[in-house]
């Protein structure tokens, strides 16, 4: 069998499951699936590019995911009402500051001599830096969340349409990789897996805690969207009139037509993104990122500047993550900071990209896709497991209703089986690398 | 791209996650496709032909090297003639295609270089050959650490060999001058009390003074009966105090003989000692 | 007087809880470095491996309950203690045996470890979940105090008190005895050194005789051992809850960078650097600064630097510095 049409039957593999469980569920989860399997495919491109590409490891996708989301809220939703004149500027100036103290600490670190005098200074600057920052930043929080509590108490956002959040979620995400490679690539060898495991914590426990930003664990809801509302659809004639054309009830259909739109709008980014990216890595650039993982030392013989290589995939990688971040929480409609949980917008994403095929886009979007249809689909399949385990179990029986209550949390040991026996028996994934 | 996935390790250098230090790299030969049998002695590498991995080119071609009681061989050559992958080849981490190894008469060529220790083969790497870590005697100590009698005797020994070593013996062997690490290191491999030591370039990166000196003490440890194997970069002193010396040149035997006569042969002198 | 007032409170709000944690975390660190130095990788199961050591003592804790078992005014967990040590050291075996030895065998590059120990990470949080639910469990029982309060406050006359937690107490004290006998076996017998040589040079270890396998053995039954009991007392010290442990992960790598990965004097120094600037950075010091300044610069807010919320932000600003500073950690691991 050719490599084509393995890859093809691989696919075709993946989206039958999909079919059938329209056919055999309902075509609302087999679309749900579909829409996160998209961006759950992107979010592994991006991880891809990192892992795969250039060898760094990126513990932190959750954060990245996350800025993504915070991109939404902060582009797309209106601005709360007089936010800015009660604090908003405040606060501006609050991280102006606060910024502005650690470039002034490194410069100042720059300019004096190594000794006694350089540490007390640095230790000075920033000590006063930040009395000065929480001083300034303080007021302006508690007037800002002091607006409508119950419903605001953030800045809101620009009011931009919900799609350029995408881009500009992808623009946040790289941002904050572009100050965390620079520190954390910048060493003899690099401790990148320990700091994006550390930021992404980091940026879960700020969007969690810093309301006036997006309301914290209080969630922002009911997000625009980029496609027409059910309700909207229902209450069209035209629309319903198709709909019972078709023999479906209005409901269902407007549910499917707005899943469907999602589908087609991720779908032309995940092209986009992946052709983008199969270009970049047949473009002199792509080779010599590969040439670099291969062998660095010959690469850096060569004058190769690794670490600005490294830095630049890992901002790309990043930010392909924003993208993907920014599209989940524009299909959600809501931020919801307390749901962020690193086994499933970290690691999951690298048991795409390790049973796709690292070092394959296309094995990175397959990997997305069945890992992603596992992942919601393990759970009814061991219910259903349990259910046939226990059937002769009596029905008041205590290991019963265990072994059926903890049927949920059989998709985590699914996950770490696949992963394994891939690893083992599979190293290079399903597509390997060519 | 190619070979062991399990290796692919896509040029991360993470020291955070994955640890870079004191891995092992020793590959294990796997026997011999064709044995041979041409000479006898205590031990014996006997026409040996092979290279590094599964299929990896041929470094050494039918090259033989023997060493018996008393005798301090040593193995010389211009760079890359392959003489420390000859040790290699007889102490097991080359793959061989022909010949054989014999120690005492017995064929070891399957042996792991492990197992040979066992046998009685005392190895000093050339590098890395200590445990930086680790006081000069828990250095001693790990050598001796497949005996199950009383090492003390030996210790001692070791200690009258190189006296240096027992005022430092609380000290981590890392902070130690080269040449007392090469010291400690040969007195690791004679923890074991081989039947036989093989040193791969004992005297390399230290000063003239120092390897005058180790020298001297490797004459001492000969004269304890233990038969040495040697691989020297320095020809003329190592040819000096050699019994029998080899002289490879592209992974052959180019010329075999006493020390003295080699260093008389007016071919060997012209090519390899300058004169 | 307010002096004294001052010490109290810091000792009560900072000083005790912050040692008690550091031993915790200390105990963490070590499983992580004794890996990292021996198997050469960082295990991200470790976090999992705790909460499973952890989970056992309470089941046994419960069984022991019910069957009217207890330890006096001590938790009954110590009593299980040895026990889930026990079963951790036999899962973590059994784990060696089905999915690490084959890369040992392949010669397999750490990285590639880093990302099998994800595997059996998502393993054995499922498992643990799968066994006890994803809940809170509360398992300590026994006295609650050493020093409540309010006996304090009897004793001493002082306006403020000073409690000790029992969990406290035991902490220290186990931390203690497990520390010790760790680098007993390290530095005095002869497989603890074996352990040591085979971390520092691997091929030479082979060449000295020493069996890997067996070294890898003692490594599992070691982190078994310290993992499960930094579990239990950090358990019995807060409560059980299988997702807290698997976010331990970080504070624990913290540490153990800190200290300088594959040192395990660092690992105990970086656990209590970690456990102390997370407590001080995220503690409200007006009560101490109130005793501590003149009546006019009394604080009116609660001078916290920071909200609890933050406190892995702390963990990880420390990481960075220390690595800006000394790439090595603090005591020149085999880091960075």
């Amino acid at each position: 069998m050719s490599e084509t049409m393995k890859n093809t039957a691989l696919f075709g593999w993946v989206f039958a499951m999909i079919v059938l469980t329209g056919i055999m569920q309902s075509w609302n989860v087999a679309l749900l699936i579909l829409n996160m399997g998209l961006i759950s495919a992107i979010m592994a491109l991006g991880v891809n590019l990192q892992w795969g590409f250039a060898g760094l490891f990126n513990v932190g996708v959750m954060g990245f995911v996350a800025l993504g989301g915070l991109a939404v809220v902060l582009t797309s939703a209106a601005p709360v009402d007089g936010a800015w004149s009660a604090g908003g500027w405040r606060i501006v100036i609050a991280l102006l500051a606060g910024a502005g103290t650690i470039v002034g600490t490194v410069m100042v670190r720059q300019r004096m001599a190594t000794g006694r005098a350089r540490n007390i200074t640095t230790i000075a600057i920033l000590v006063v830096g930040f009395i000065l920052y929480r001083a300034i930043l303080d007021p302006g929080v508690n007037a800002v969340e002091a607006i409508n509590p119950a419903l605001q108490g953030n800045l809101g956002g620009l009011n931009l349409p919900v799609l350029m959040a995408w881009p500009i979620g992808g623009l946040l995400a790289a941002g904050v990789a572009w100050l965390i490679g620079k520190t954390a690539l910048g060493l003899r060898s690099d401790y990148l897996a320990i700091a994006t495991l550390g930021i992404a914590e980091i940026i879960i426990a700020v969007m969690k805690n810093e309301d006036w930003l997006a309301r914290g664990v209080k969630n922002v809801v009911g997000l625009d969207r980029p496609v027409p509302y059910e309700i909207d659809l229902q209450n069209t004639s035209s629309f319903v009139n198709r709909a019972e054309g078709l023999g479906l009830d209005p409901a269902t259909a407007s549910s499917l037509f707005v899943k469907l739109n999602y589908s087609i709008l991720f779908a032309v980014v995940l092209v986009i993104i992946f052709v983008m990216a199969q270009l970049a890595l047949k473009s002199p650039w792509g080779r010599m990122m590969r040439a670099i993982r291969d062998n660095e030392v010959a690469a850096e013989a060569m004058g190769k500047d690794v670490t600005n290589r490294h830095l630049q995939i890992f901002v790309l990688g990043s930010a392909v993550c924003g993208i993907a971040g920014a599209m989940m929480t524009t299909l959600d409609g809501q931020l919801t900071p307390g749901t962020y949980n690193p086994l499933r917008y970290t690691f999951l994403i690298w048991v795409m990209v390790i049973v796709g095929g690292s070092g394959n886009n296309l094995g990175a979007v397959l990997g997305g896709f069945l890992i992603w249809f596992l992942w919601v689909q393990v759970e009814p399949m061991g219910l259903w497991l349990m259910e046939l385990i226990t059937a002769g179990m009596a029905d008041d029986s205590g290991l019963r209703k265990h072994l059926i209550d903890s049927a949920a949390h059989m998709r985590l040991l699914t996950m770490g089986v696949i992963l394994l026996l891939v690893l083992r028996f599979s190293p290079r994934g399903l597509i390997p690398e060519k | 791209m190619t070979g062991n996935p399990y290796q692919d390790d896509r040029g991360n250098k993470d020291a955070t996650i994955a640890n870079p230090k004191g891995g092992g790299k020793m590959t294990p030969a796997m026997g011999t496709g064709k044995e041979m049998n041409t000479t006898n002695a205590f031990l014996v590498g006997d026409s040996m032909t092979g290279g590094y991995g599964k299929d990896g080119p041929d470094i050494l071609h039918d090259c033989t090297i023997a060493v018996n009681p008393g005798e301090i061989a040593v193995i010389v050559g211009p760079n890359g003639a392959g003489k420390s992958t000859g040790m290699k080849a007889v102490f097991g981490m080359l793959n061989l295609r022909q010949g054989s190894v014999r120690l005492d008469g017995e064929d070891i060529t399957s042996l792991s270089p492990q197992a040979r220790v066992a046998k009685g083969m005392g190895f000093v790497p050339q590098t890395n050959n200590i445990f930086t870590s680790m006081t000069v005697e828990e250095n001693l100590e790990m050598g001796a650490f497949i005996r199950k009698d009383d090492f003390l005797d030996t210790m001692e020994q070791v200690y009258g060999l190189f006296p240096i070593l027992k005022d430092k013996r609380n000290q981590p062997a890392g902070e130690l001058s080269g040449g007392q690490r090469q010291q400690v290191a040969v007195g690791r491999a004679l923890m074991t009390q081989p039947k036989v030591l093989m040193l791969d370039e004992p005297t390399a990166g230290v000063s003239p003074i120092v390897m005058d000196e180790l020298f001297d003490r490797i004459i001492e440890v000969s004269r304890t009966g233990i038969p040495i194997l040697m691989v020297e970069q320095n020809a003329r002193q190592a040819l000096e105090i050699a019994d029998k010396g080899y002289v490879l040149v592209q992974g052959r035997n180019a010329f075999t003989g006493t020390g003295k006569d080699l260093l008389a042969d007016e071919e060997v002198r012209k090519s390899f000692l300058g004169g | 007087m307010d002096f004294l007032n001052a010490l109290v409170a810091l000792s009560n709000f900072v000083i005790i809880p912050a040692i008690a944690y550091g031993s915790q975390l200390a105990l963490g660190a070590l499983g992580v470095t004794l890996i990292y130095g021996i198997l050469r990788f960082s295990n991200f199961a470790h976090g999992d491996t705790m909460a499973f050591g952890a989970m056992l003592a309470v089941l046994i804790t419960w069984l022991f309950q019910s069957m009217g078992i207890g330890f006096g005014p001590l938790p009954t967990a110590l009593l299980a203690l040895p026990f889930a040590i026990l079963g951790t050291m036999a899962l973590l075996l059994f784990t060696d045996r089905l999915v690490y030895r084959f890369y040992r065998e392949q010669k397999a590059k750490p990285v590639i470890l880093v990302i099998v120990s994800m595997g059996v990470m998502f393993i054995m949080n499922g498992l643990v979940r799968f066994i006890i639910g994803p809940n809170d469990q509360r398992f300590s029982d026994g006295e609650r105090f050493i020093i409540s309060v309010r006996e304090f406050k009897a004793m001493t006359g002082l306006k403020e008190g000073l409690a000790i937690k029992t969990t406290q107490g035991i902490t220290v004290v186990v931390a203690i005895i497990c520390v010790a006998l760790l680098f007993w076996f390290l530095n005095r017998t002869r497989t603890g050194k074996s352990m040591r040589a085979y971390s520092d040079n691997e091929d030479l270890a082979l060449l000295s005789g020493i069996n890997p396998e067996r070294v890898v053995m003692y490594t599992w039954l070691i982190v078994a051992a310290l993992a499960t009991t930094a579990g239990v007392l950090y358990g019995l010290d807060k409560s059980f809850k299988p997702f807290v442990y698997f976010q331990l992960l970080l504070p624990i790598f913290a540490s153990a960078i800190v200290g300088g990965l594959g040192s395990p004097l660092g690992a105990i120094a970086g656990g209590f650097v970690i456990a102390f600037s997370e407590v001080t950075i995220t503690y409200a010091w007006k009560k101490v600064l109130k005793y501590m300044l003149p009546e006019n610069l009394e604080p009116s807010s609660l001078v916290q630097l920071l909200s609890t919320d933050y406190k892995f932000a702390v963990s990880f600003v420390i990481l960075i510095v220390v690595l800006l500073f000394k790439p090595t950690g603090l005591f020149k691991g085999k880091s960075v």
